[in-house]
């Protein structure tokens, strides 16, 4: 019973150590172990978490037991509390270490396509060999675990920079150029997860709010989109991974310097735009996040480019994106149906019930006056003699 | 020597109540402008808590913005001061604030509540704080909240008051349980959360202070005390609280208070108060014998024997003559 009549706490203490039975034991080799092998469960803990913080992340799936959206929420519960020391520079794309980066939209692109670190092209079999070797450090752990979980890539990935795609289609007049304005005071721009959020949404919020959304939300309404739920057919302009320096400047020199480097990617979609100018553009939608995650940066860019559309599929407007996509949010109000809800659950049956009796007395008396109003009938609305919605006449049903 | 990597490590400690002072800040001067404009919902940023999403973290964060180490803190839900939900949040603000806790309505300072106002009426100075899952009563008839924003704007209510007459040409009643719309201060209609409508008279001309806050969806607003609060009802056909007239507490065997409906085997169903705290104080009263949980940890205050005047008397007529028709 879980309205325990008394001692609730102690059920509490009881249900978490039944829990932490479960899930064993875990020390810092655990959480070391799983931030060197599983880097792309890390990525989307902290993008979803919005917290770039590998080991952080690590330490709450380990204390989740591997409950993505427990650990999101650890992750985002302690970044809630940190304060905000510094702004960055923003991340410039081609001066960032990319590892990766292809694009659809063209058979080759200045600067080449480059594969880099990815599954897209390998058979997904399972390698059983490795449960039957006495030796498990097989040569696809060895080599997945090198390049993804280091922040510190090999210096010839350092040194190769890529010019934007859509840099490119910009020169070219196929995309409207970028306004001329230098960016703006990062301390100015809106930041969602400090400032309320209304609609019409500012789209340093919109991006901020894809970036930290729950990836398989993101993809689903993404996904309905790509089938049809939305006018857009995009290619994929660009997507991207790499290596990022977050630079601040110094407080005492004001010199820009790196404090670190930061796993990010980034996708770019592009559509033909329909628009009015006599000269055919093409309107790009964006969506990046910490960490590396394509599904969610391409599902991402998407619903970027759906949401700017003048009458978007309901599914696809900002609200709709933005409020349903948030991984905290929506999985927290899931599961908060199995509190209790036997008050609100009683007066809904006490109404429920409420309707059998009011049609069983004659003239609804005991509840709502005498009635004579809706047995007569009201002018413009229905008289006694109109079938209800439900098939019955209200005459009928009050005097039976 | 000092490493940067000493420098950079997260720090353990958390600030006083939780939330750190700007989060603090920005709620208590969101939370003066609900009080200055009584049923508007003002956006907050609404930061994320140790606790999930939809447990209440909105009336938790109204919570930790009020609390005070002299505080004395009260958590229910649905009622129940048991409840694994309502001692989880009561222990977490009585863990990061050092507020004493409490089962008895009149002796708290600050009552947390998941859906239930209590029986006895309360007082000046003490605030009562809801847990809202949904704060826009306007939700059922449009969904798009920047078009409700505006119908909030131009006191057009006209879609909801149409709703309720569907209801009536349907079903011959208005059919909603909890969440009953009510026009505060002859101005905005606001949702009293989905506290039953036994309840939602409480809220009219209350001596507290009542705030509502929905984390999920980042709004919060408050009735102030001494504040018209009227359900909506036609002149013609009354406001109804639940039909509980017949029913008997078993544990104290009064009438006339919020019962919680309990099915039993073989059918038909028991009934008992759902205000625990109100039950414990009226079995101490008739019975003499103390109720272990009634001192929560961290209470130096023996709660009050007797019971204060409750909102409904002993007959279930409500303590303001003429506002139930």
């Amino acid at each position: 019973m879980y309205v325990a009549s008394r001692g609730g706490e102690t059920a509490i203490q009881n249900a978490e150590q039944l829990y932490r039975d479960l899930i064993g034991q875990f020390d810092v080799a655990t959480v070391r172990a799983i931030q060197r092998t599983m880097p792309y469960l890390i990525d989307r803990v902290m993008g979803e978490g919005s917290l770039y913080a590998p080991e952080l992340a690590a330490l709450a799936l380990a204390q989740s037991g591997g409950d993505l959206y427990e650990a999101v929420l650890m992750l985002r519960a302690f970044r809630s509390t940190q304060p905000r020391l510094a702004y960055a520079q923003p991340v410039d794309a081609q001066r960032m270490f990319t590892v990766r980066r292809i694009s659809a939209a063209f058979k080759d692109i200045p600067g080449g396509q480059v594969l880099g670190p990815t599954l897209d092209y390998s058979h997904r079999i399972l390698d059983l060999a490795v449960l039957n070797a006495a030796d498990q450090t097989t040569e696809t752990r060895r080599h997945g675990a090198t390049l993804a979980t280091t922040d510190n890539p090999k210096s010839e990935i350092e040194n190769r920079k890529f010019p934007l795609v859509a840099d490119w289609q910009r020169d070219a007049g196929l995309l409207p150029h970028l306004p001329e304005h230098a960016c703006p005071d990062a301390a100015e721009i809106p930041d969602v997860t400090r400032e309320p959020l209304l609609f019409p949404a500012p789209r340093a919020m919109r991006l901020q709010s894809l970036s930290r959304a729950d990836t398989g939300g993101v993809l689903a309404l993404g996904y309905a989109n790509m089938r049809g739920y939305g006018s857009v057919h995009p290619t994929v302009n660009e997507v991207r991974l790499g290596y990022a320096d977050v630079e601040i400047t110094h407080p005492i020199t004001g010199e820009p310097f790196s404090i670190g480097r930061v796993r990010v990617s980034q996708a770019e979609v592009v559509t033909t735009f329909k628009g009015s100018d006599d000269r055919p553009q093409l309107a790009l939608g964006f969506c990046a996040t910490v960490g590396w995650n394509e599904v969610k940066t391409i599902a991402g860019s998407m619903l970027d480019m759906a949401m700017d559309l003048p009458e978007p599929h309901p599914s696809h407007t900002e609200e709709y994106v933005m409020y349903h996509t948030d991984p905290v949010e929506s999985s927290g109000f899931c599961i908060h149906y199995k509190l209790p809800h036997y008050v609100t659950f009683g007066s809904d049956l006490d109404a429920m019930r409420g309707v059998g009796e009011a049609k069983k007395v004659k003239g609804l008396g005991d509840y709502y006056g005498d009635g004579s109003h809706l047995a007569a009938g009201m002018p413009g609305t229905y008289s006694e003699n109109t079938p209800l919605p439900n098939g019955e006449r209200l005459g009928e049903g009050a005097s039976s | 020597m000092k490493t940067v990597a000493a420098l950079a490590a997260p720090n353990a400690g958390y600030s006083y109540a939780f939330l750190d002072e700007f989060a603090k800040r920005e709620l208590r001067r969101r939370t003066l402008k609900a009080i200055a404009i009584p049923g508007y919902q003002v956006p907050y940023a609404s930061r994320e808590l140790p606790i999930a999403r939809g447990w209440g973290t909105g009336g938790l964060q109204v919570t930790l913005s009020l609390v005070g180490p002299s505080d004395v803190v009260k958590v229910i839900d649905q009622g129940a001061d048991d409840s694994v939900n309502a001692a989880n949040l009561r222990r977490f603000i009585a863990r990061m604030s050092g507020a004493r806790t409490t089962t008895d309505a009149l002796a708290a300072t600050i009552v947390q509540s998941r859906h239930r106002i209590p029986e006895e009426r309360l007082r000046e100075h003490q605030a009562l704080v809801l847990q809202v899952p949904d704060p826009e009563p306007l939700r059922g008839v449009e969904h798009d909240i920047s078009k409700a924003r505006e119908m909030h704007g131009e006191a057009d209510y006209g879609l909801l008051w149409l709703s309720l007459y569907e209801q009536l040409v349907r079903y011959r009643r208005v059919t909603l349980g909890a969440s009953y719309p009510a026009l505060v201060h002859k101005r905005y209609v606001m949702s009293p959360s989905p506290i039953p409508r036994w309840d939602v008279p409480k809220l009219h001309q209350a001596r507290h202070l009542t705030l509502l806050s929905a984390g999920r969806e980042k709004r919060l607003y408050a009735v102030p005390p001494y504040t018209d609060v009227r359900p909506l009802e036609f002149d013609d056909v009354p406001y109804r609280v639940e039909n509980q007239r017949d029913w008997t507490c078993f544990r104290t065997g009064l009438r006339h208070k919020f019962m919680n409906e309990i099915p039993q085997p073989g059918g038909g169903s028991t009934y008992e108060i759902s205000d625990t705290g109100f039950v414990e104080k009226v079995l101490k009263q008739t019975s003499g014998v103390s109720v272990p949980s009634a001192t929560l940890r961290g209470s130096s205050k023996t709660p009050e024997v007797s019971t204060g005047a409750t909102y409904y008397d002993d007959e279930g007529r409500f303590y303001l003559d003429g506002y139930l028709r």
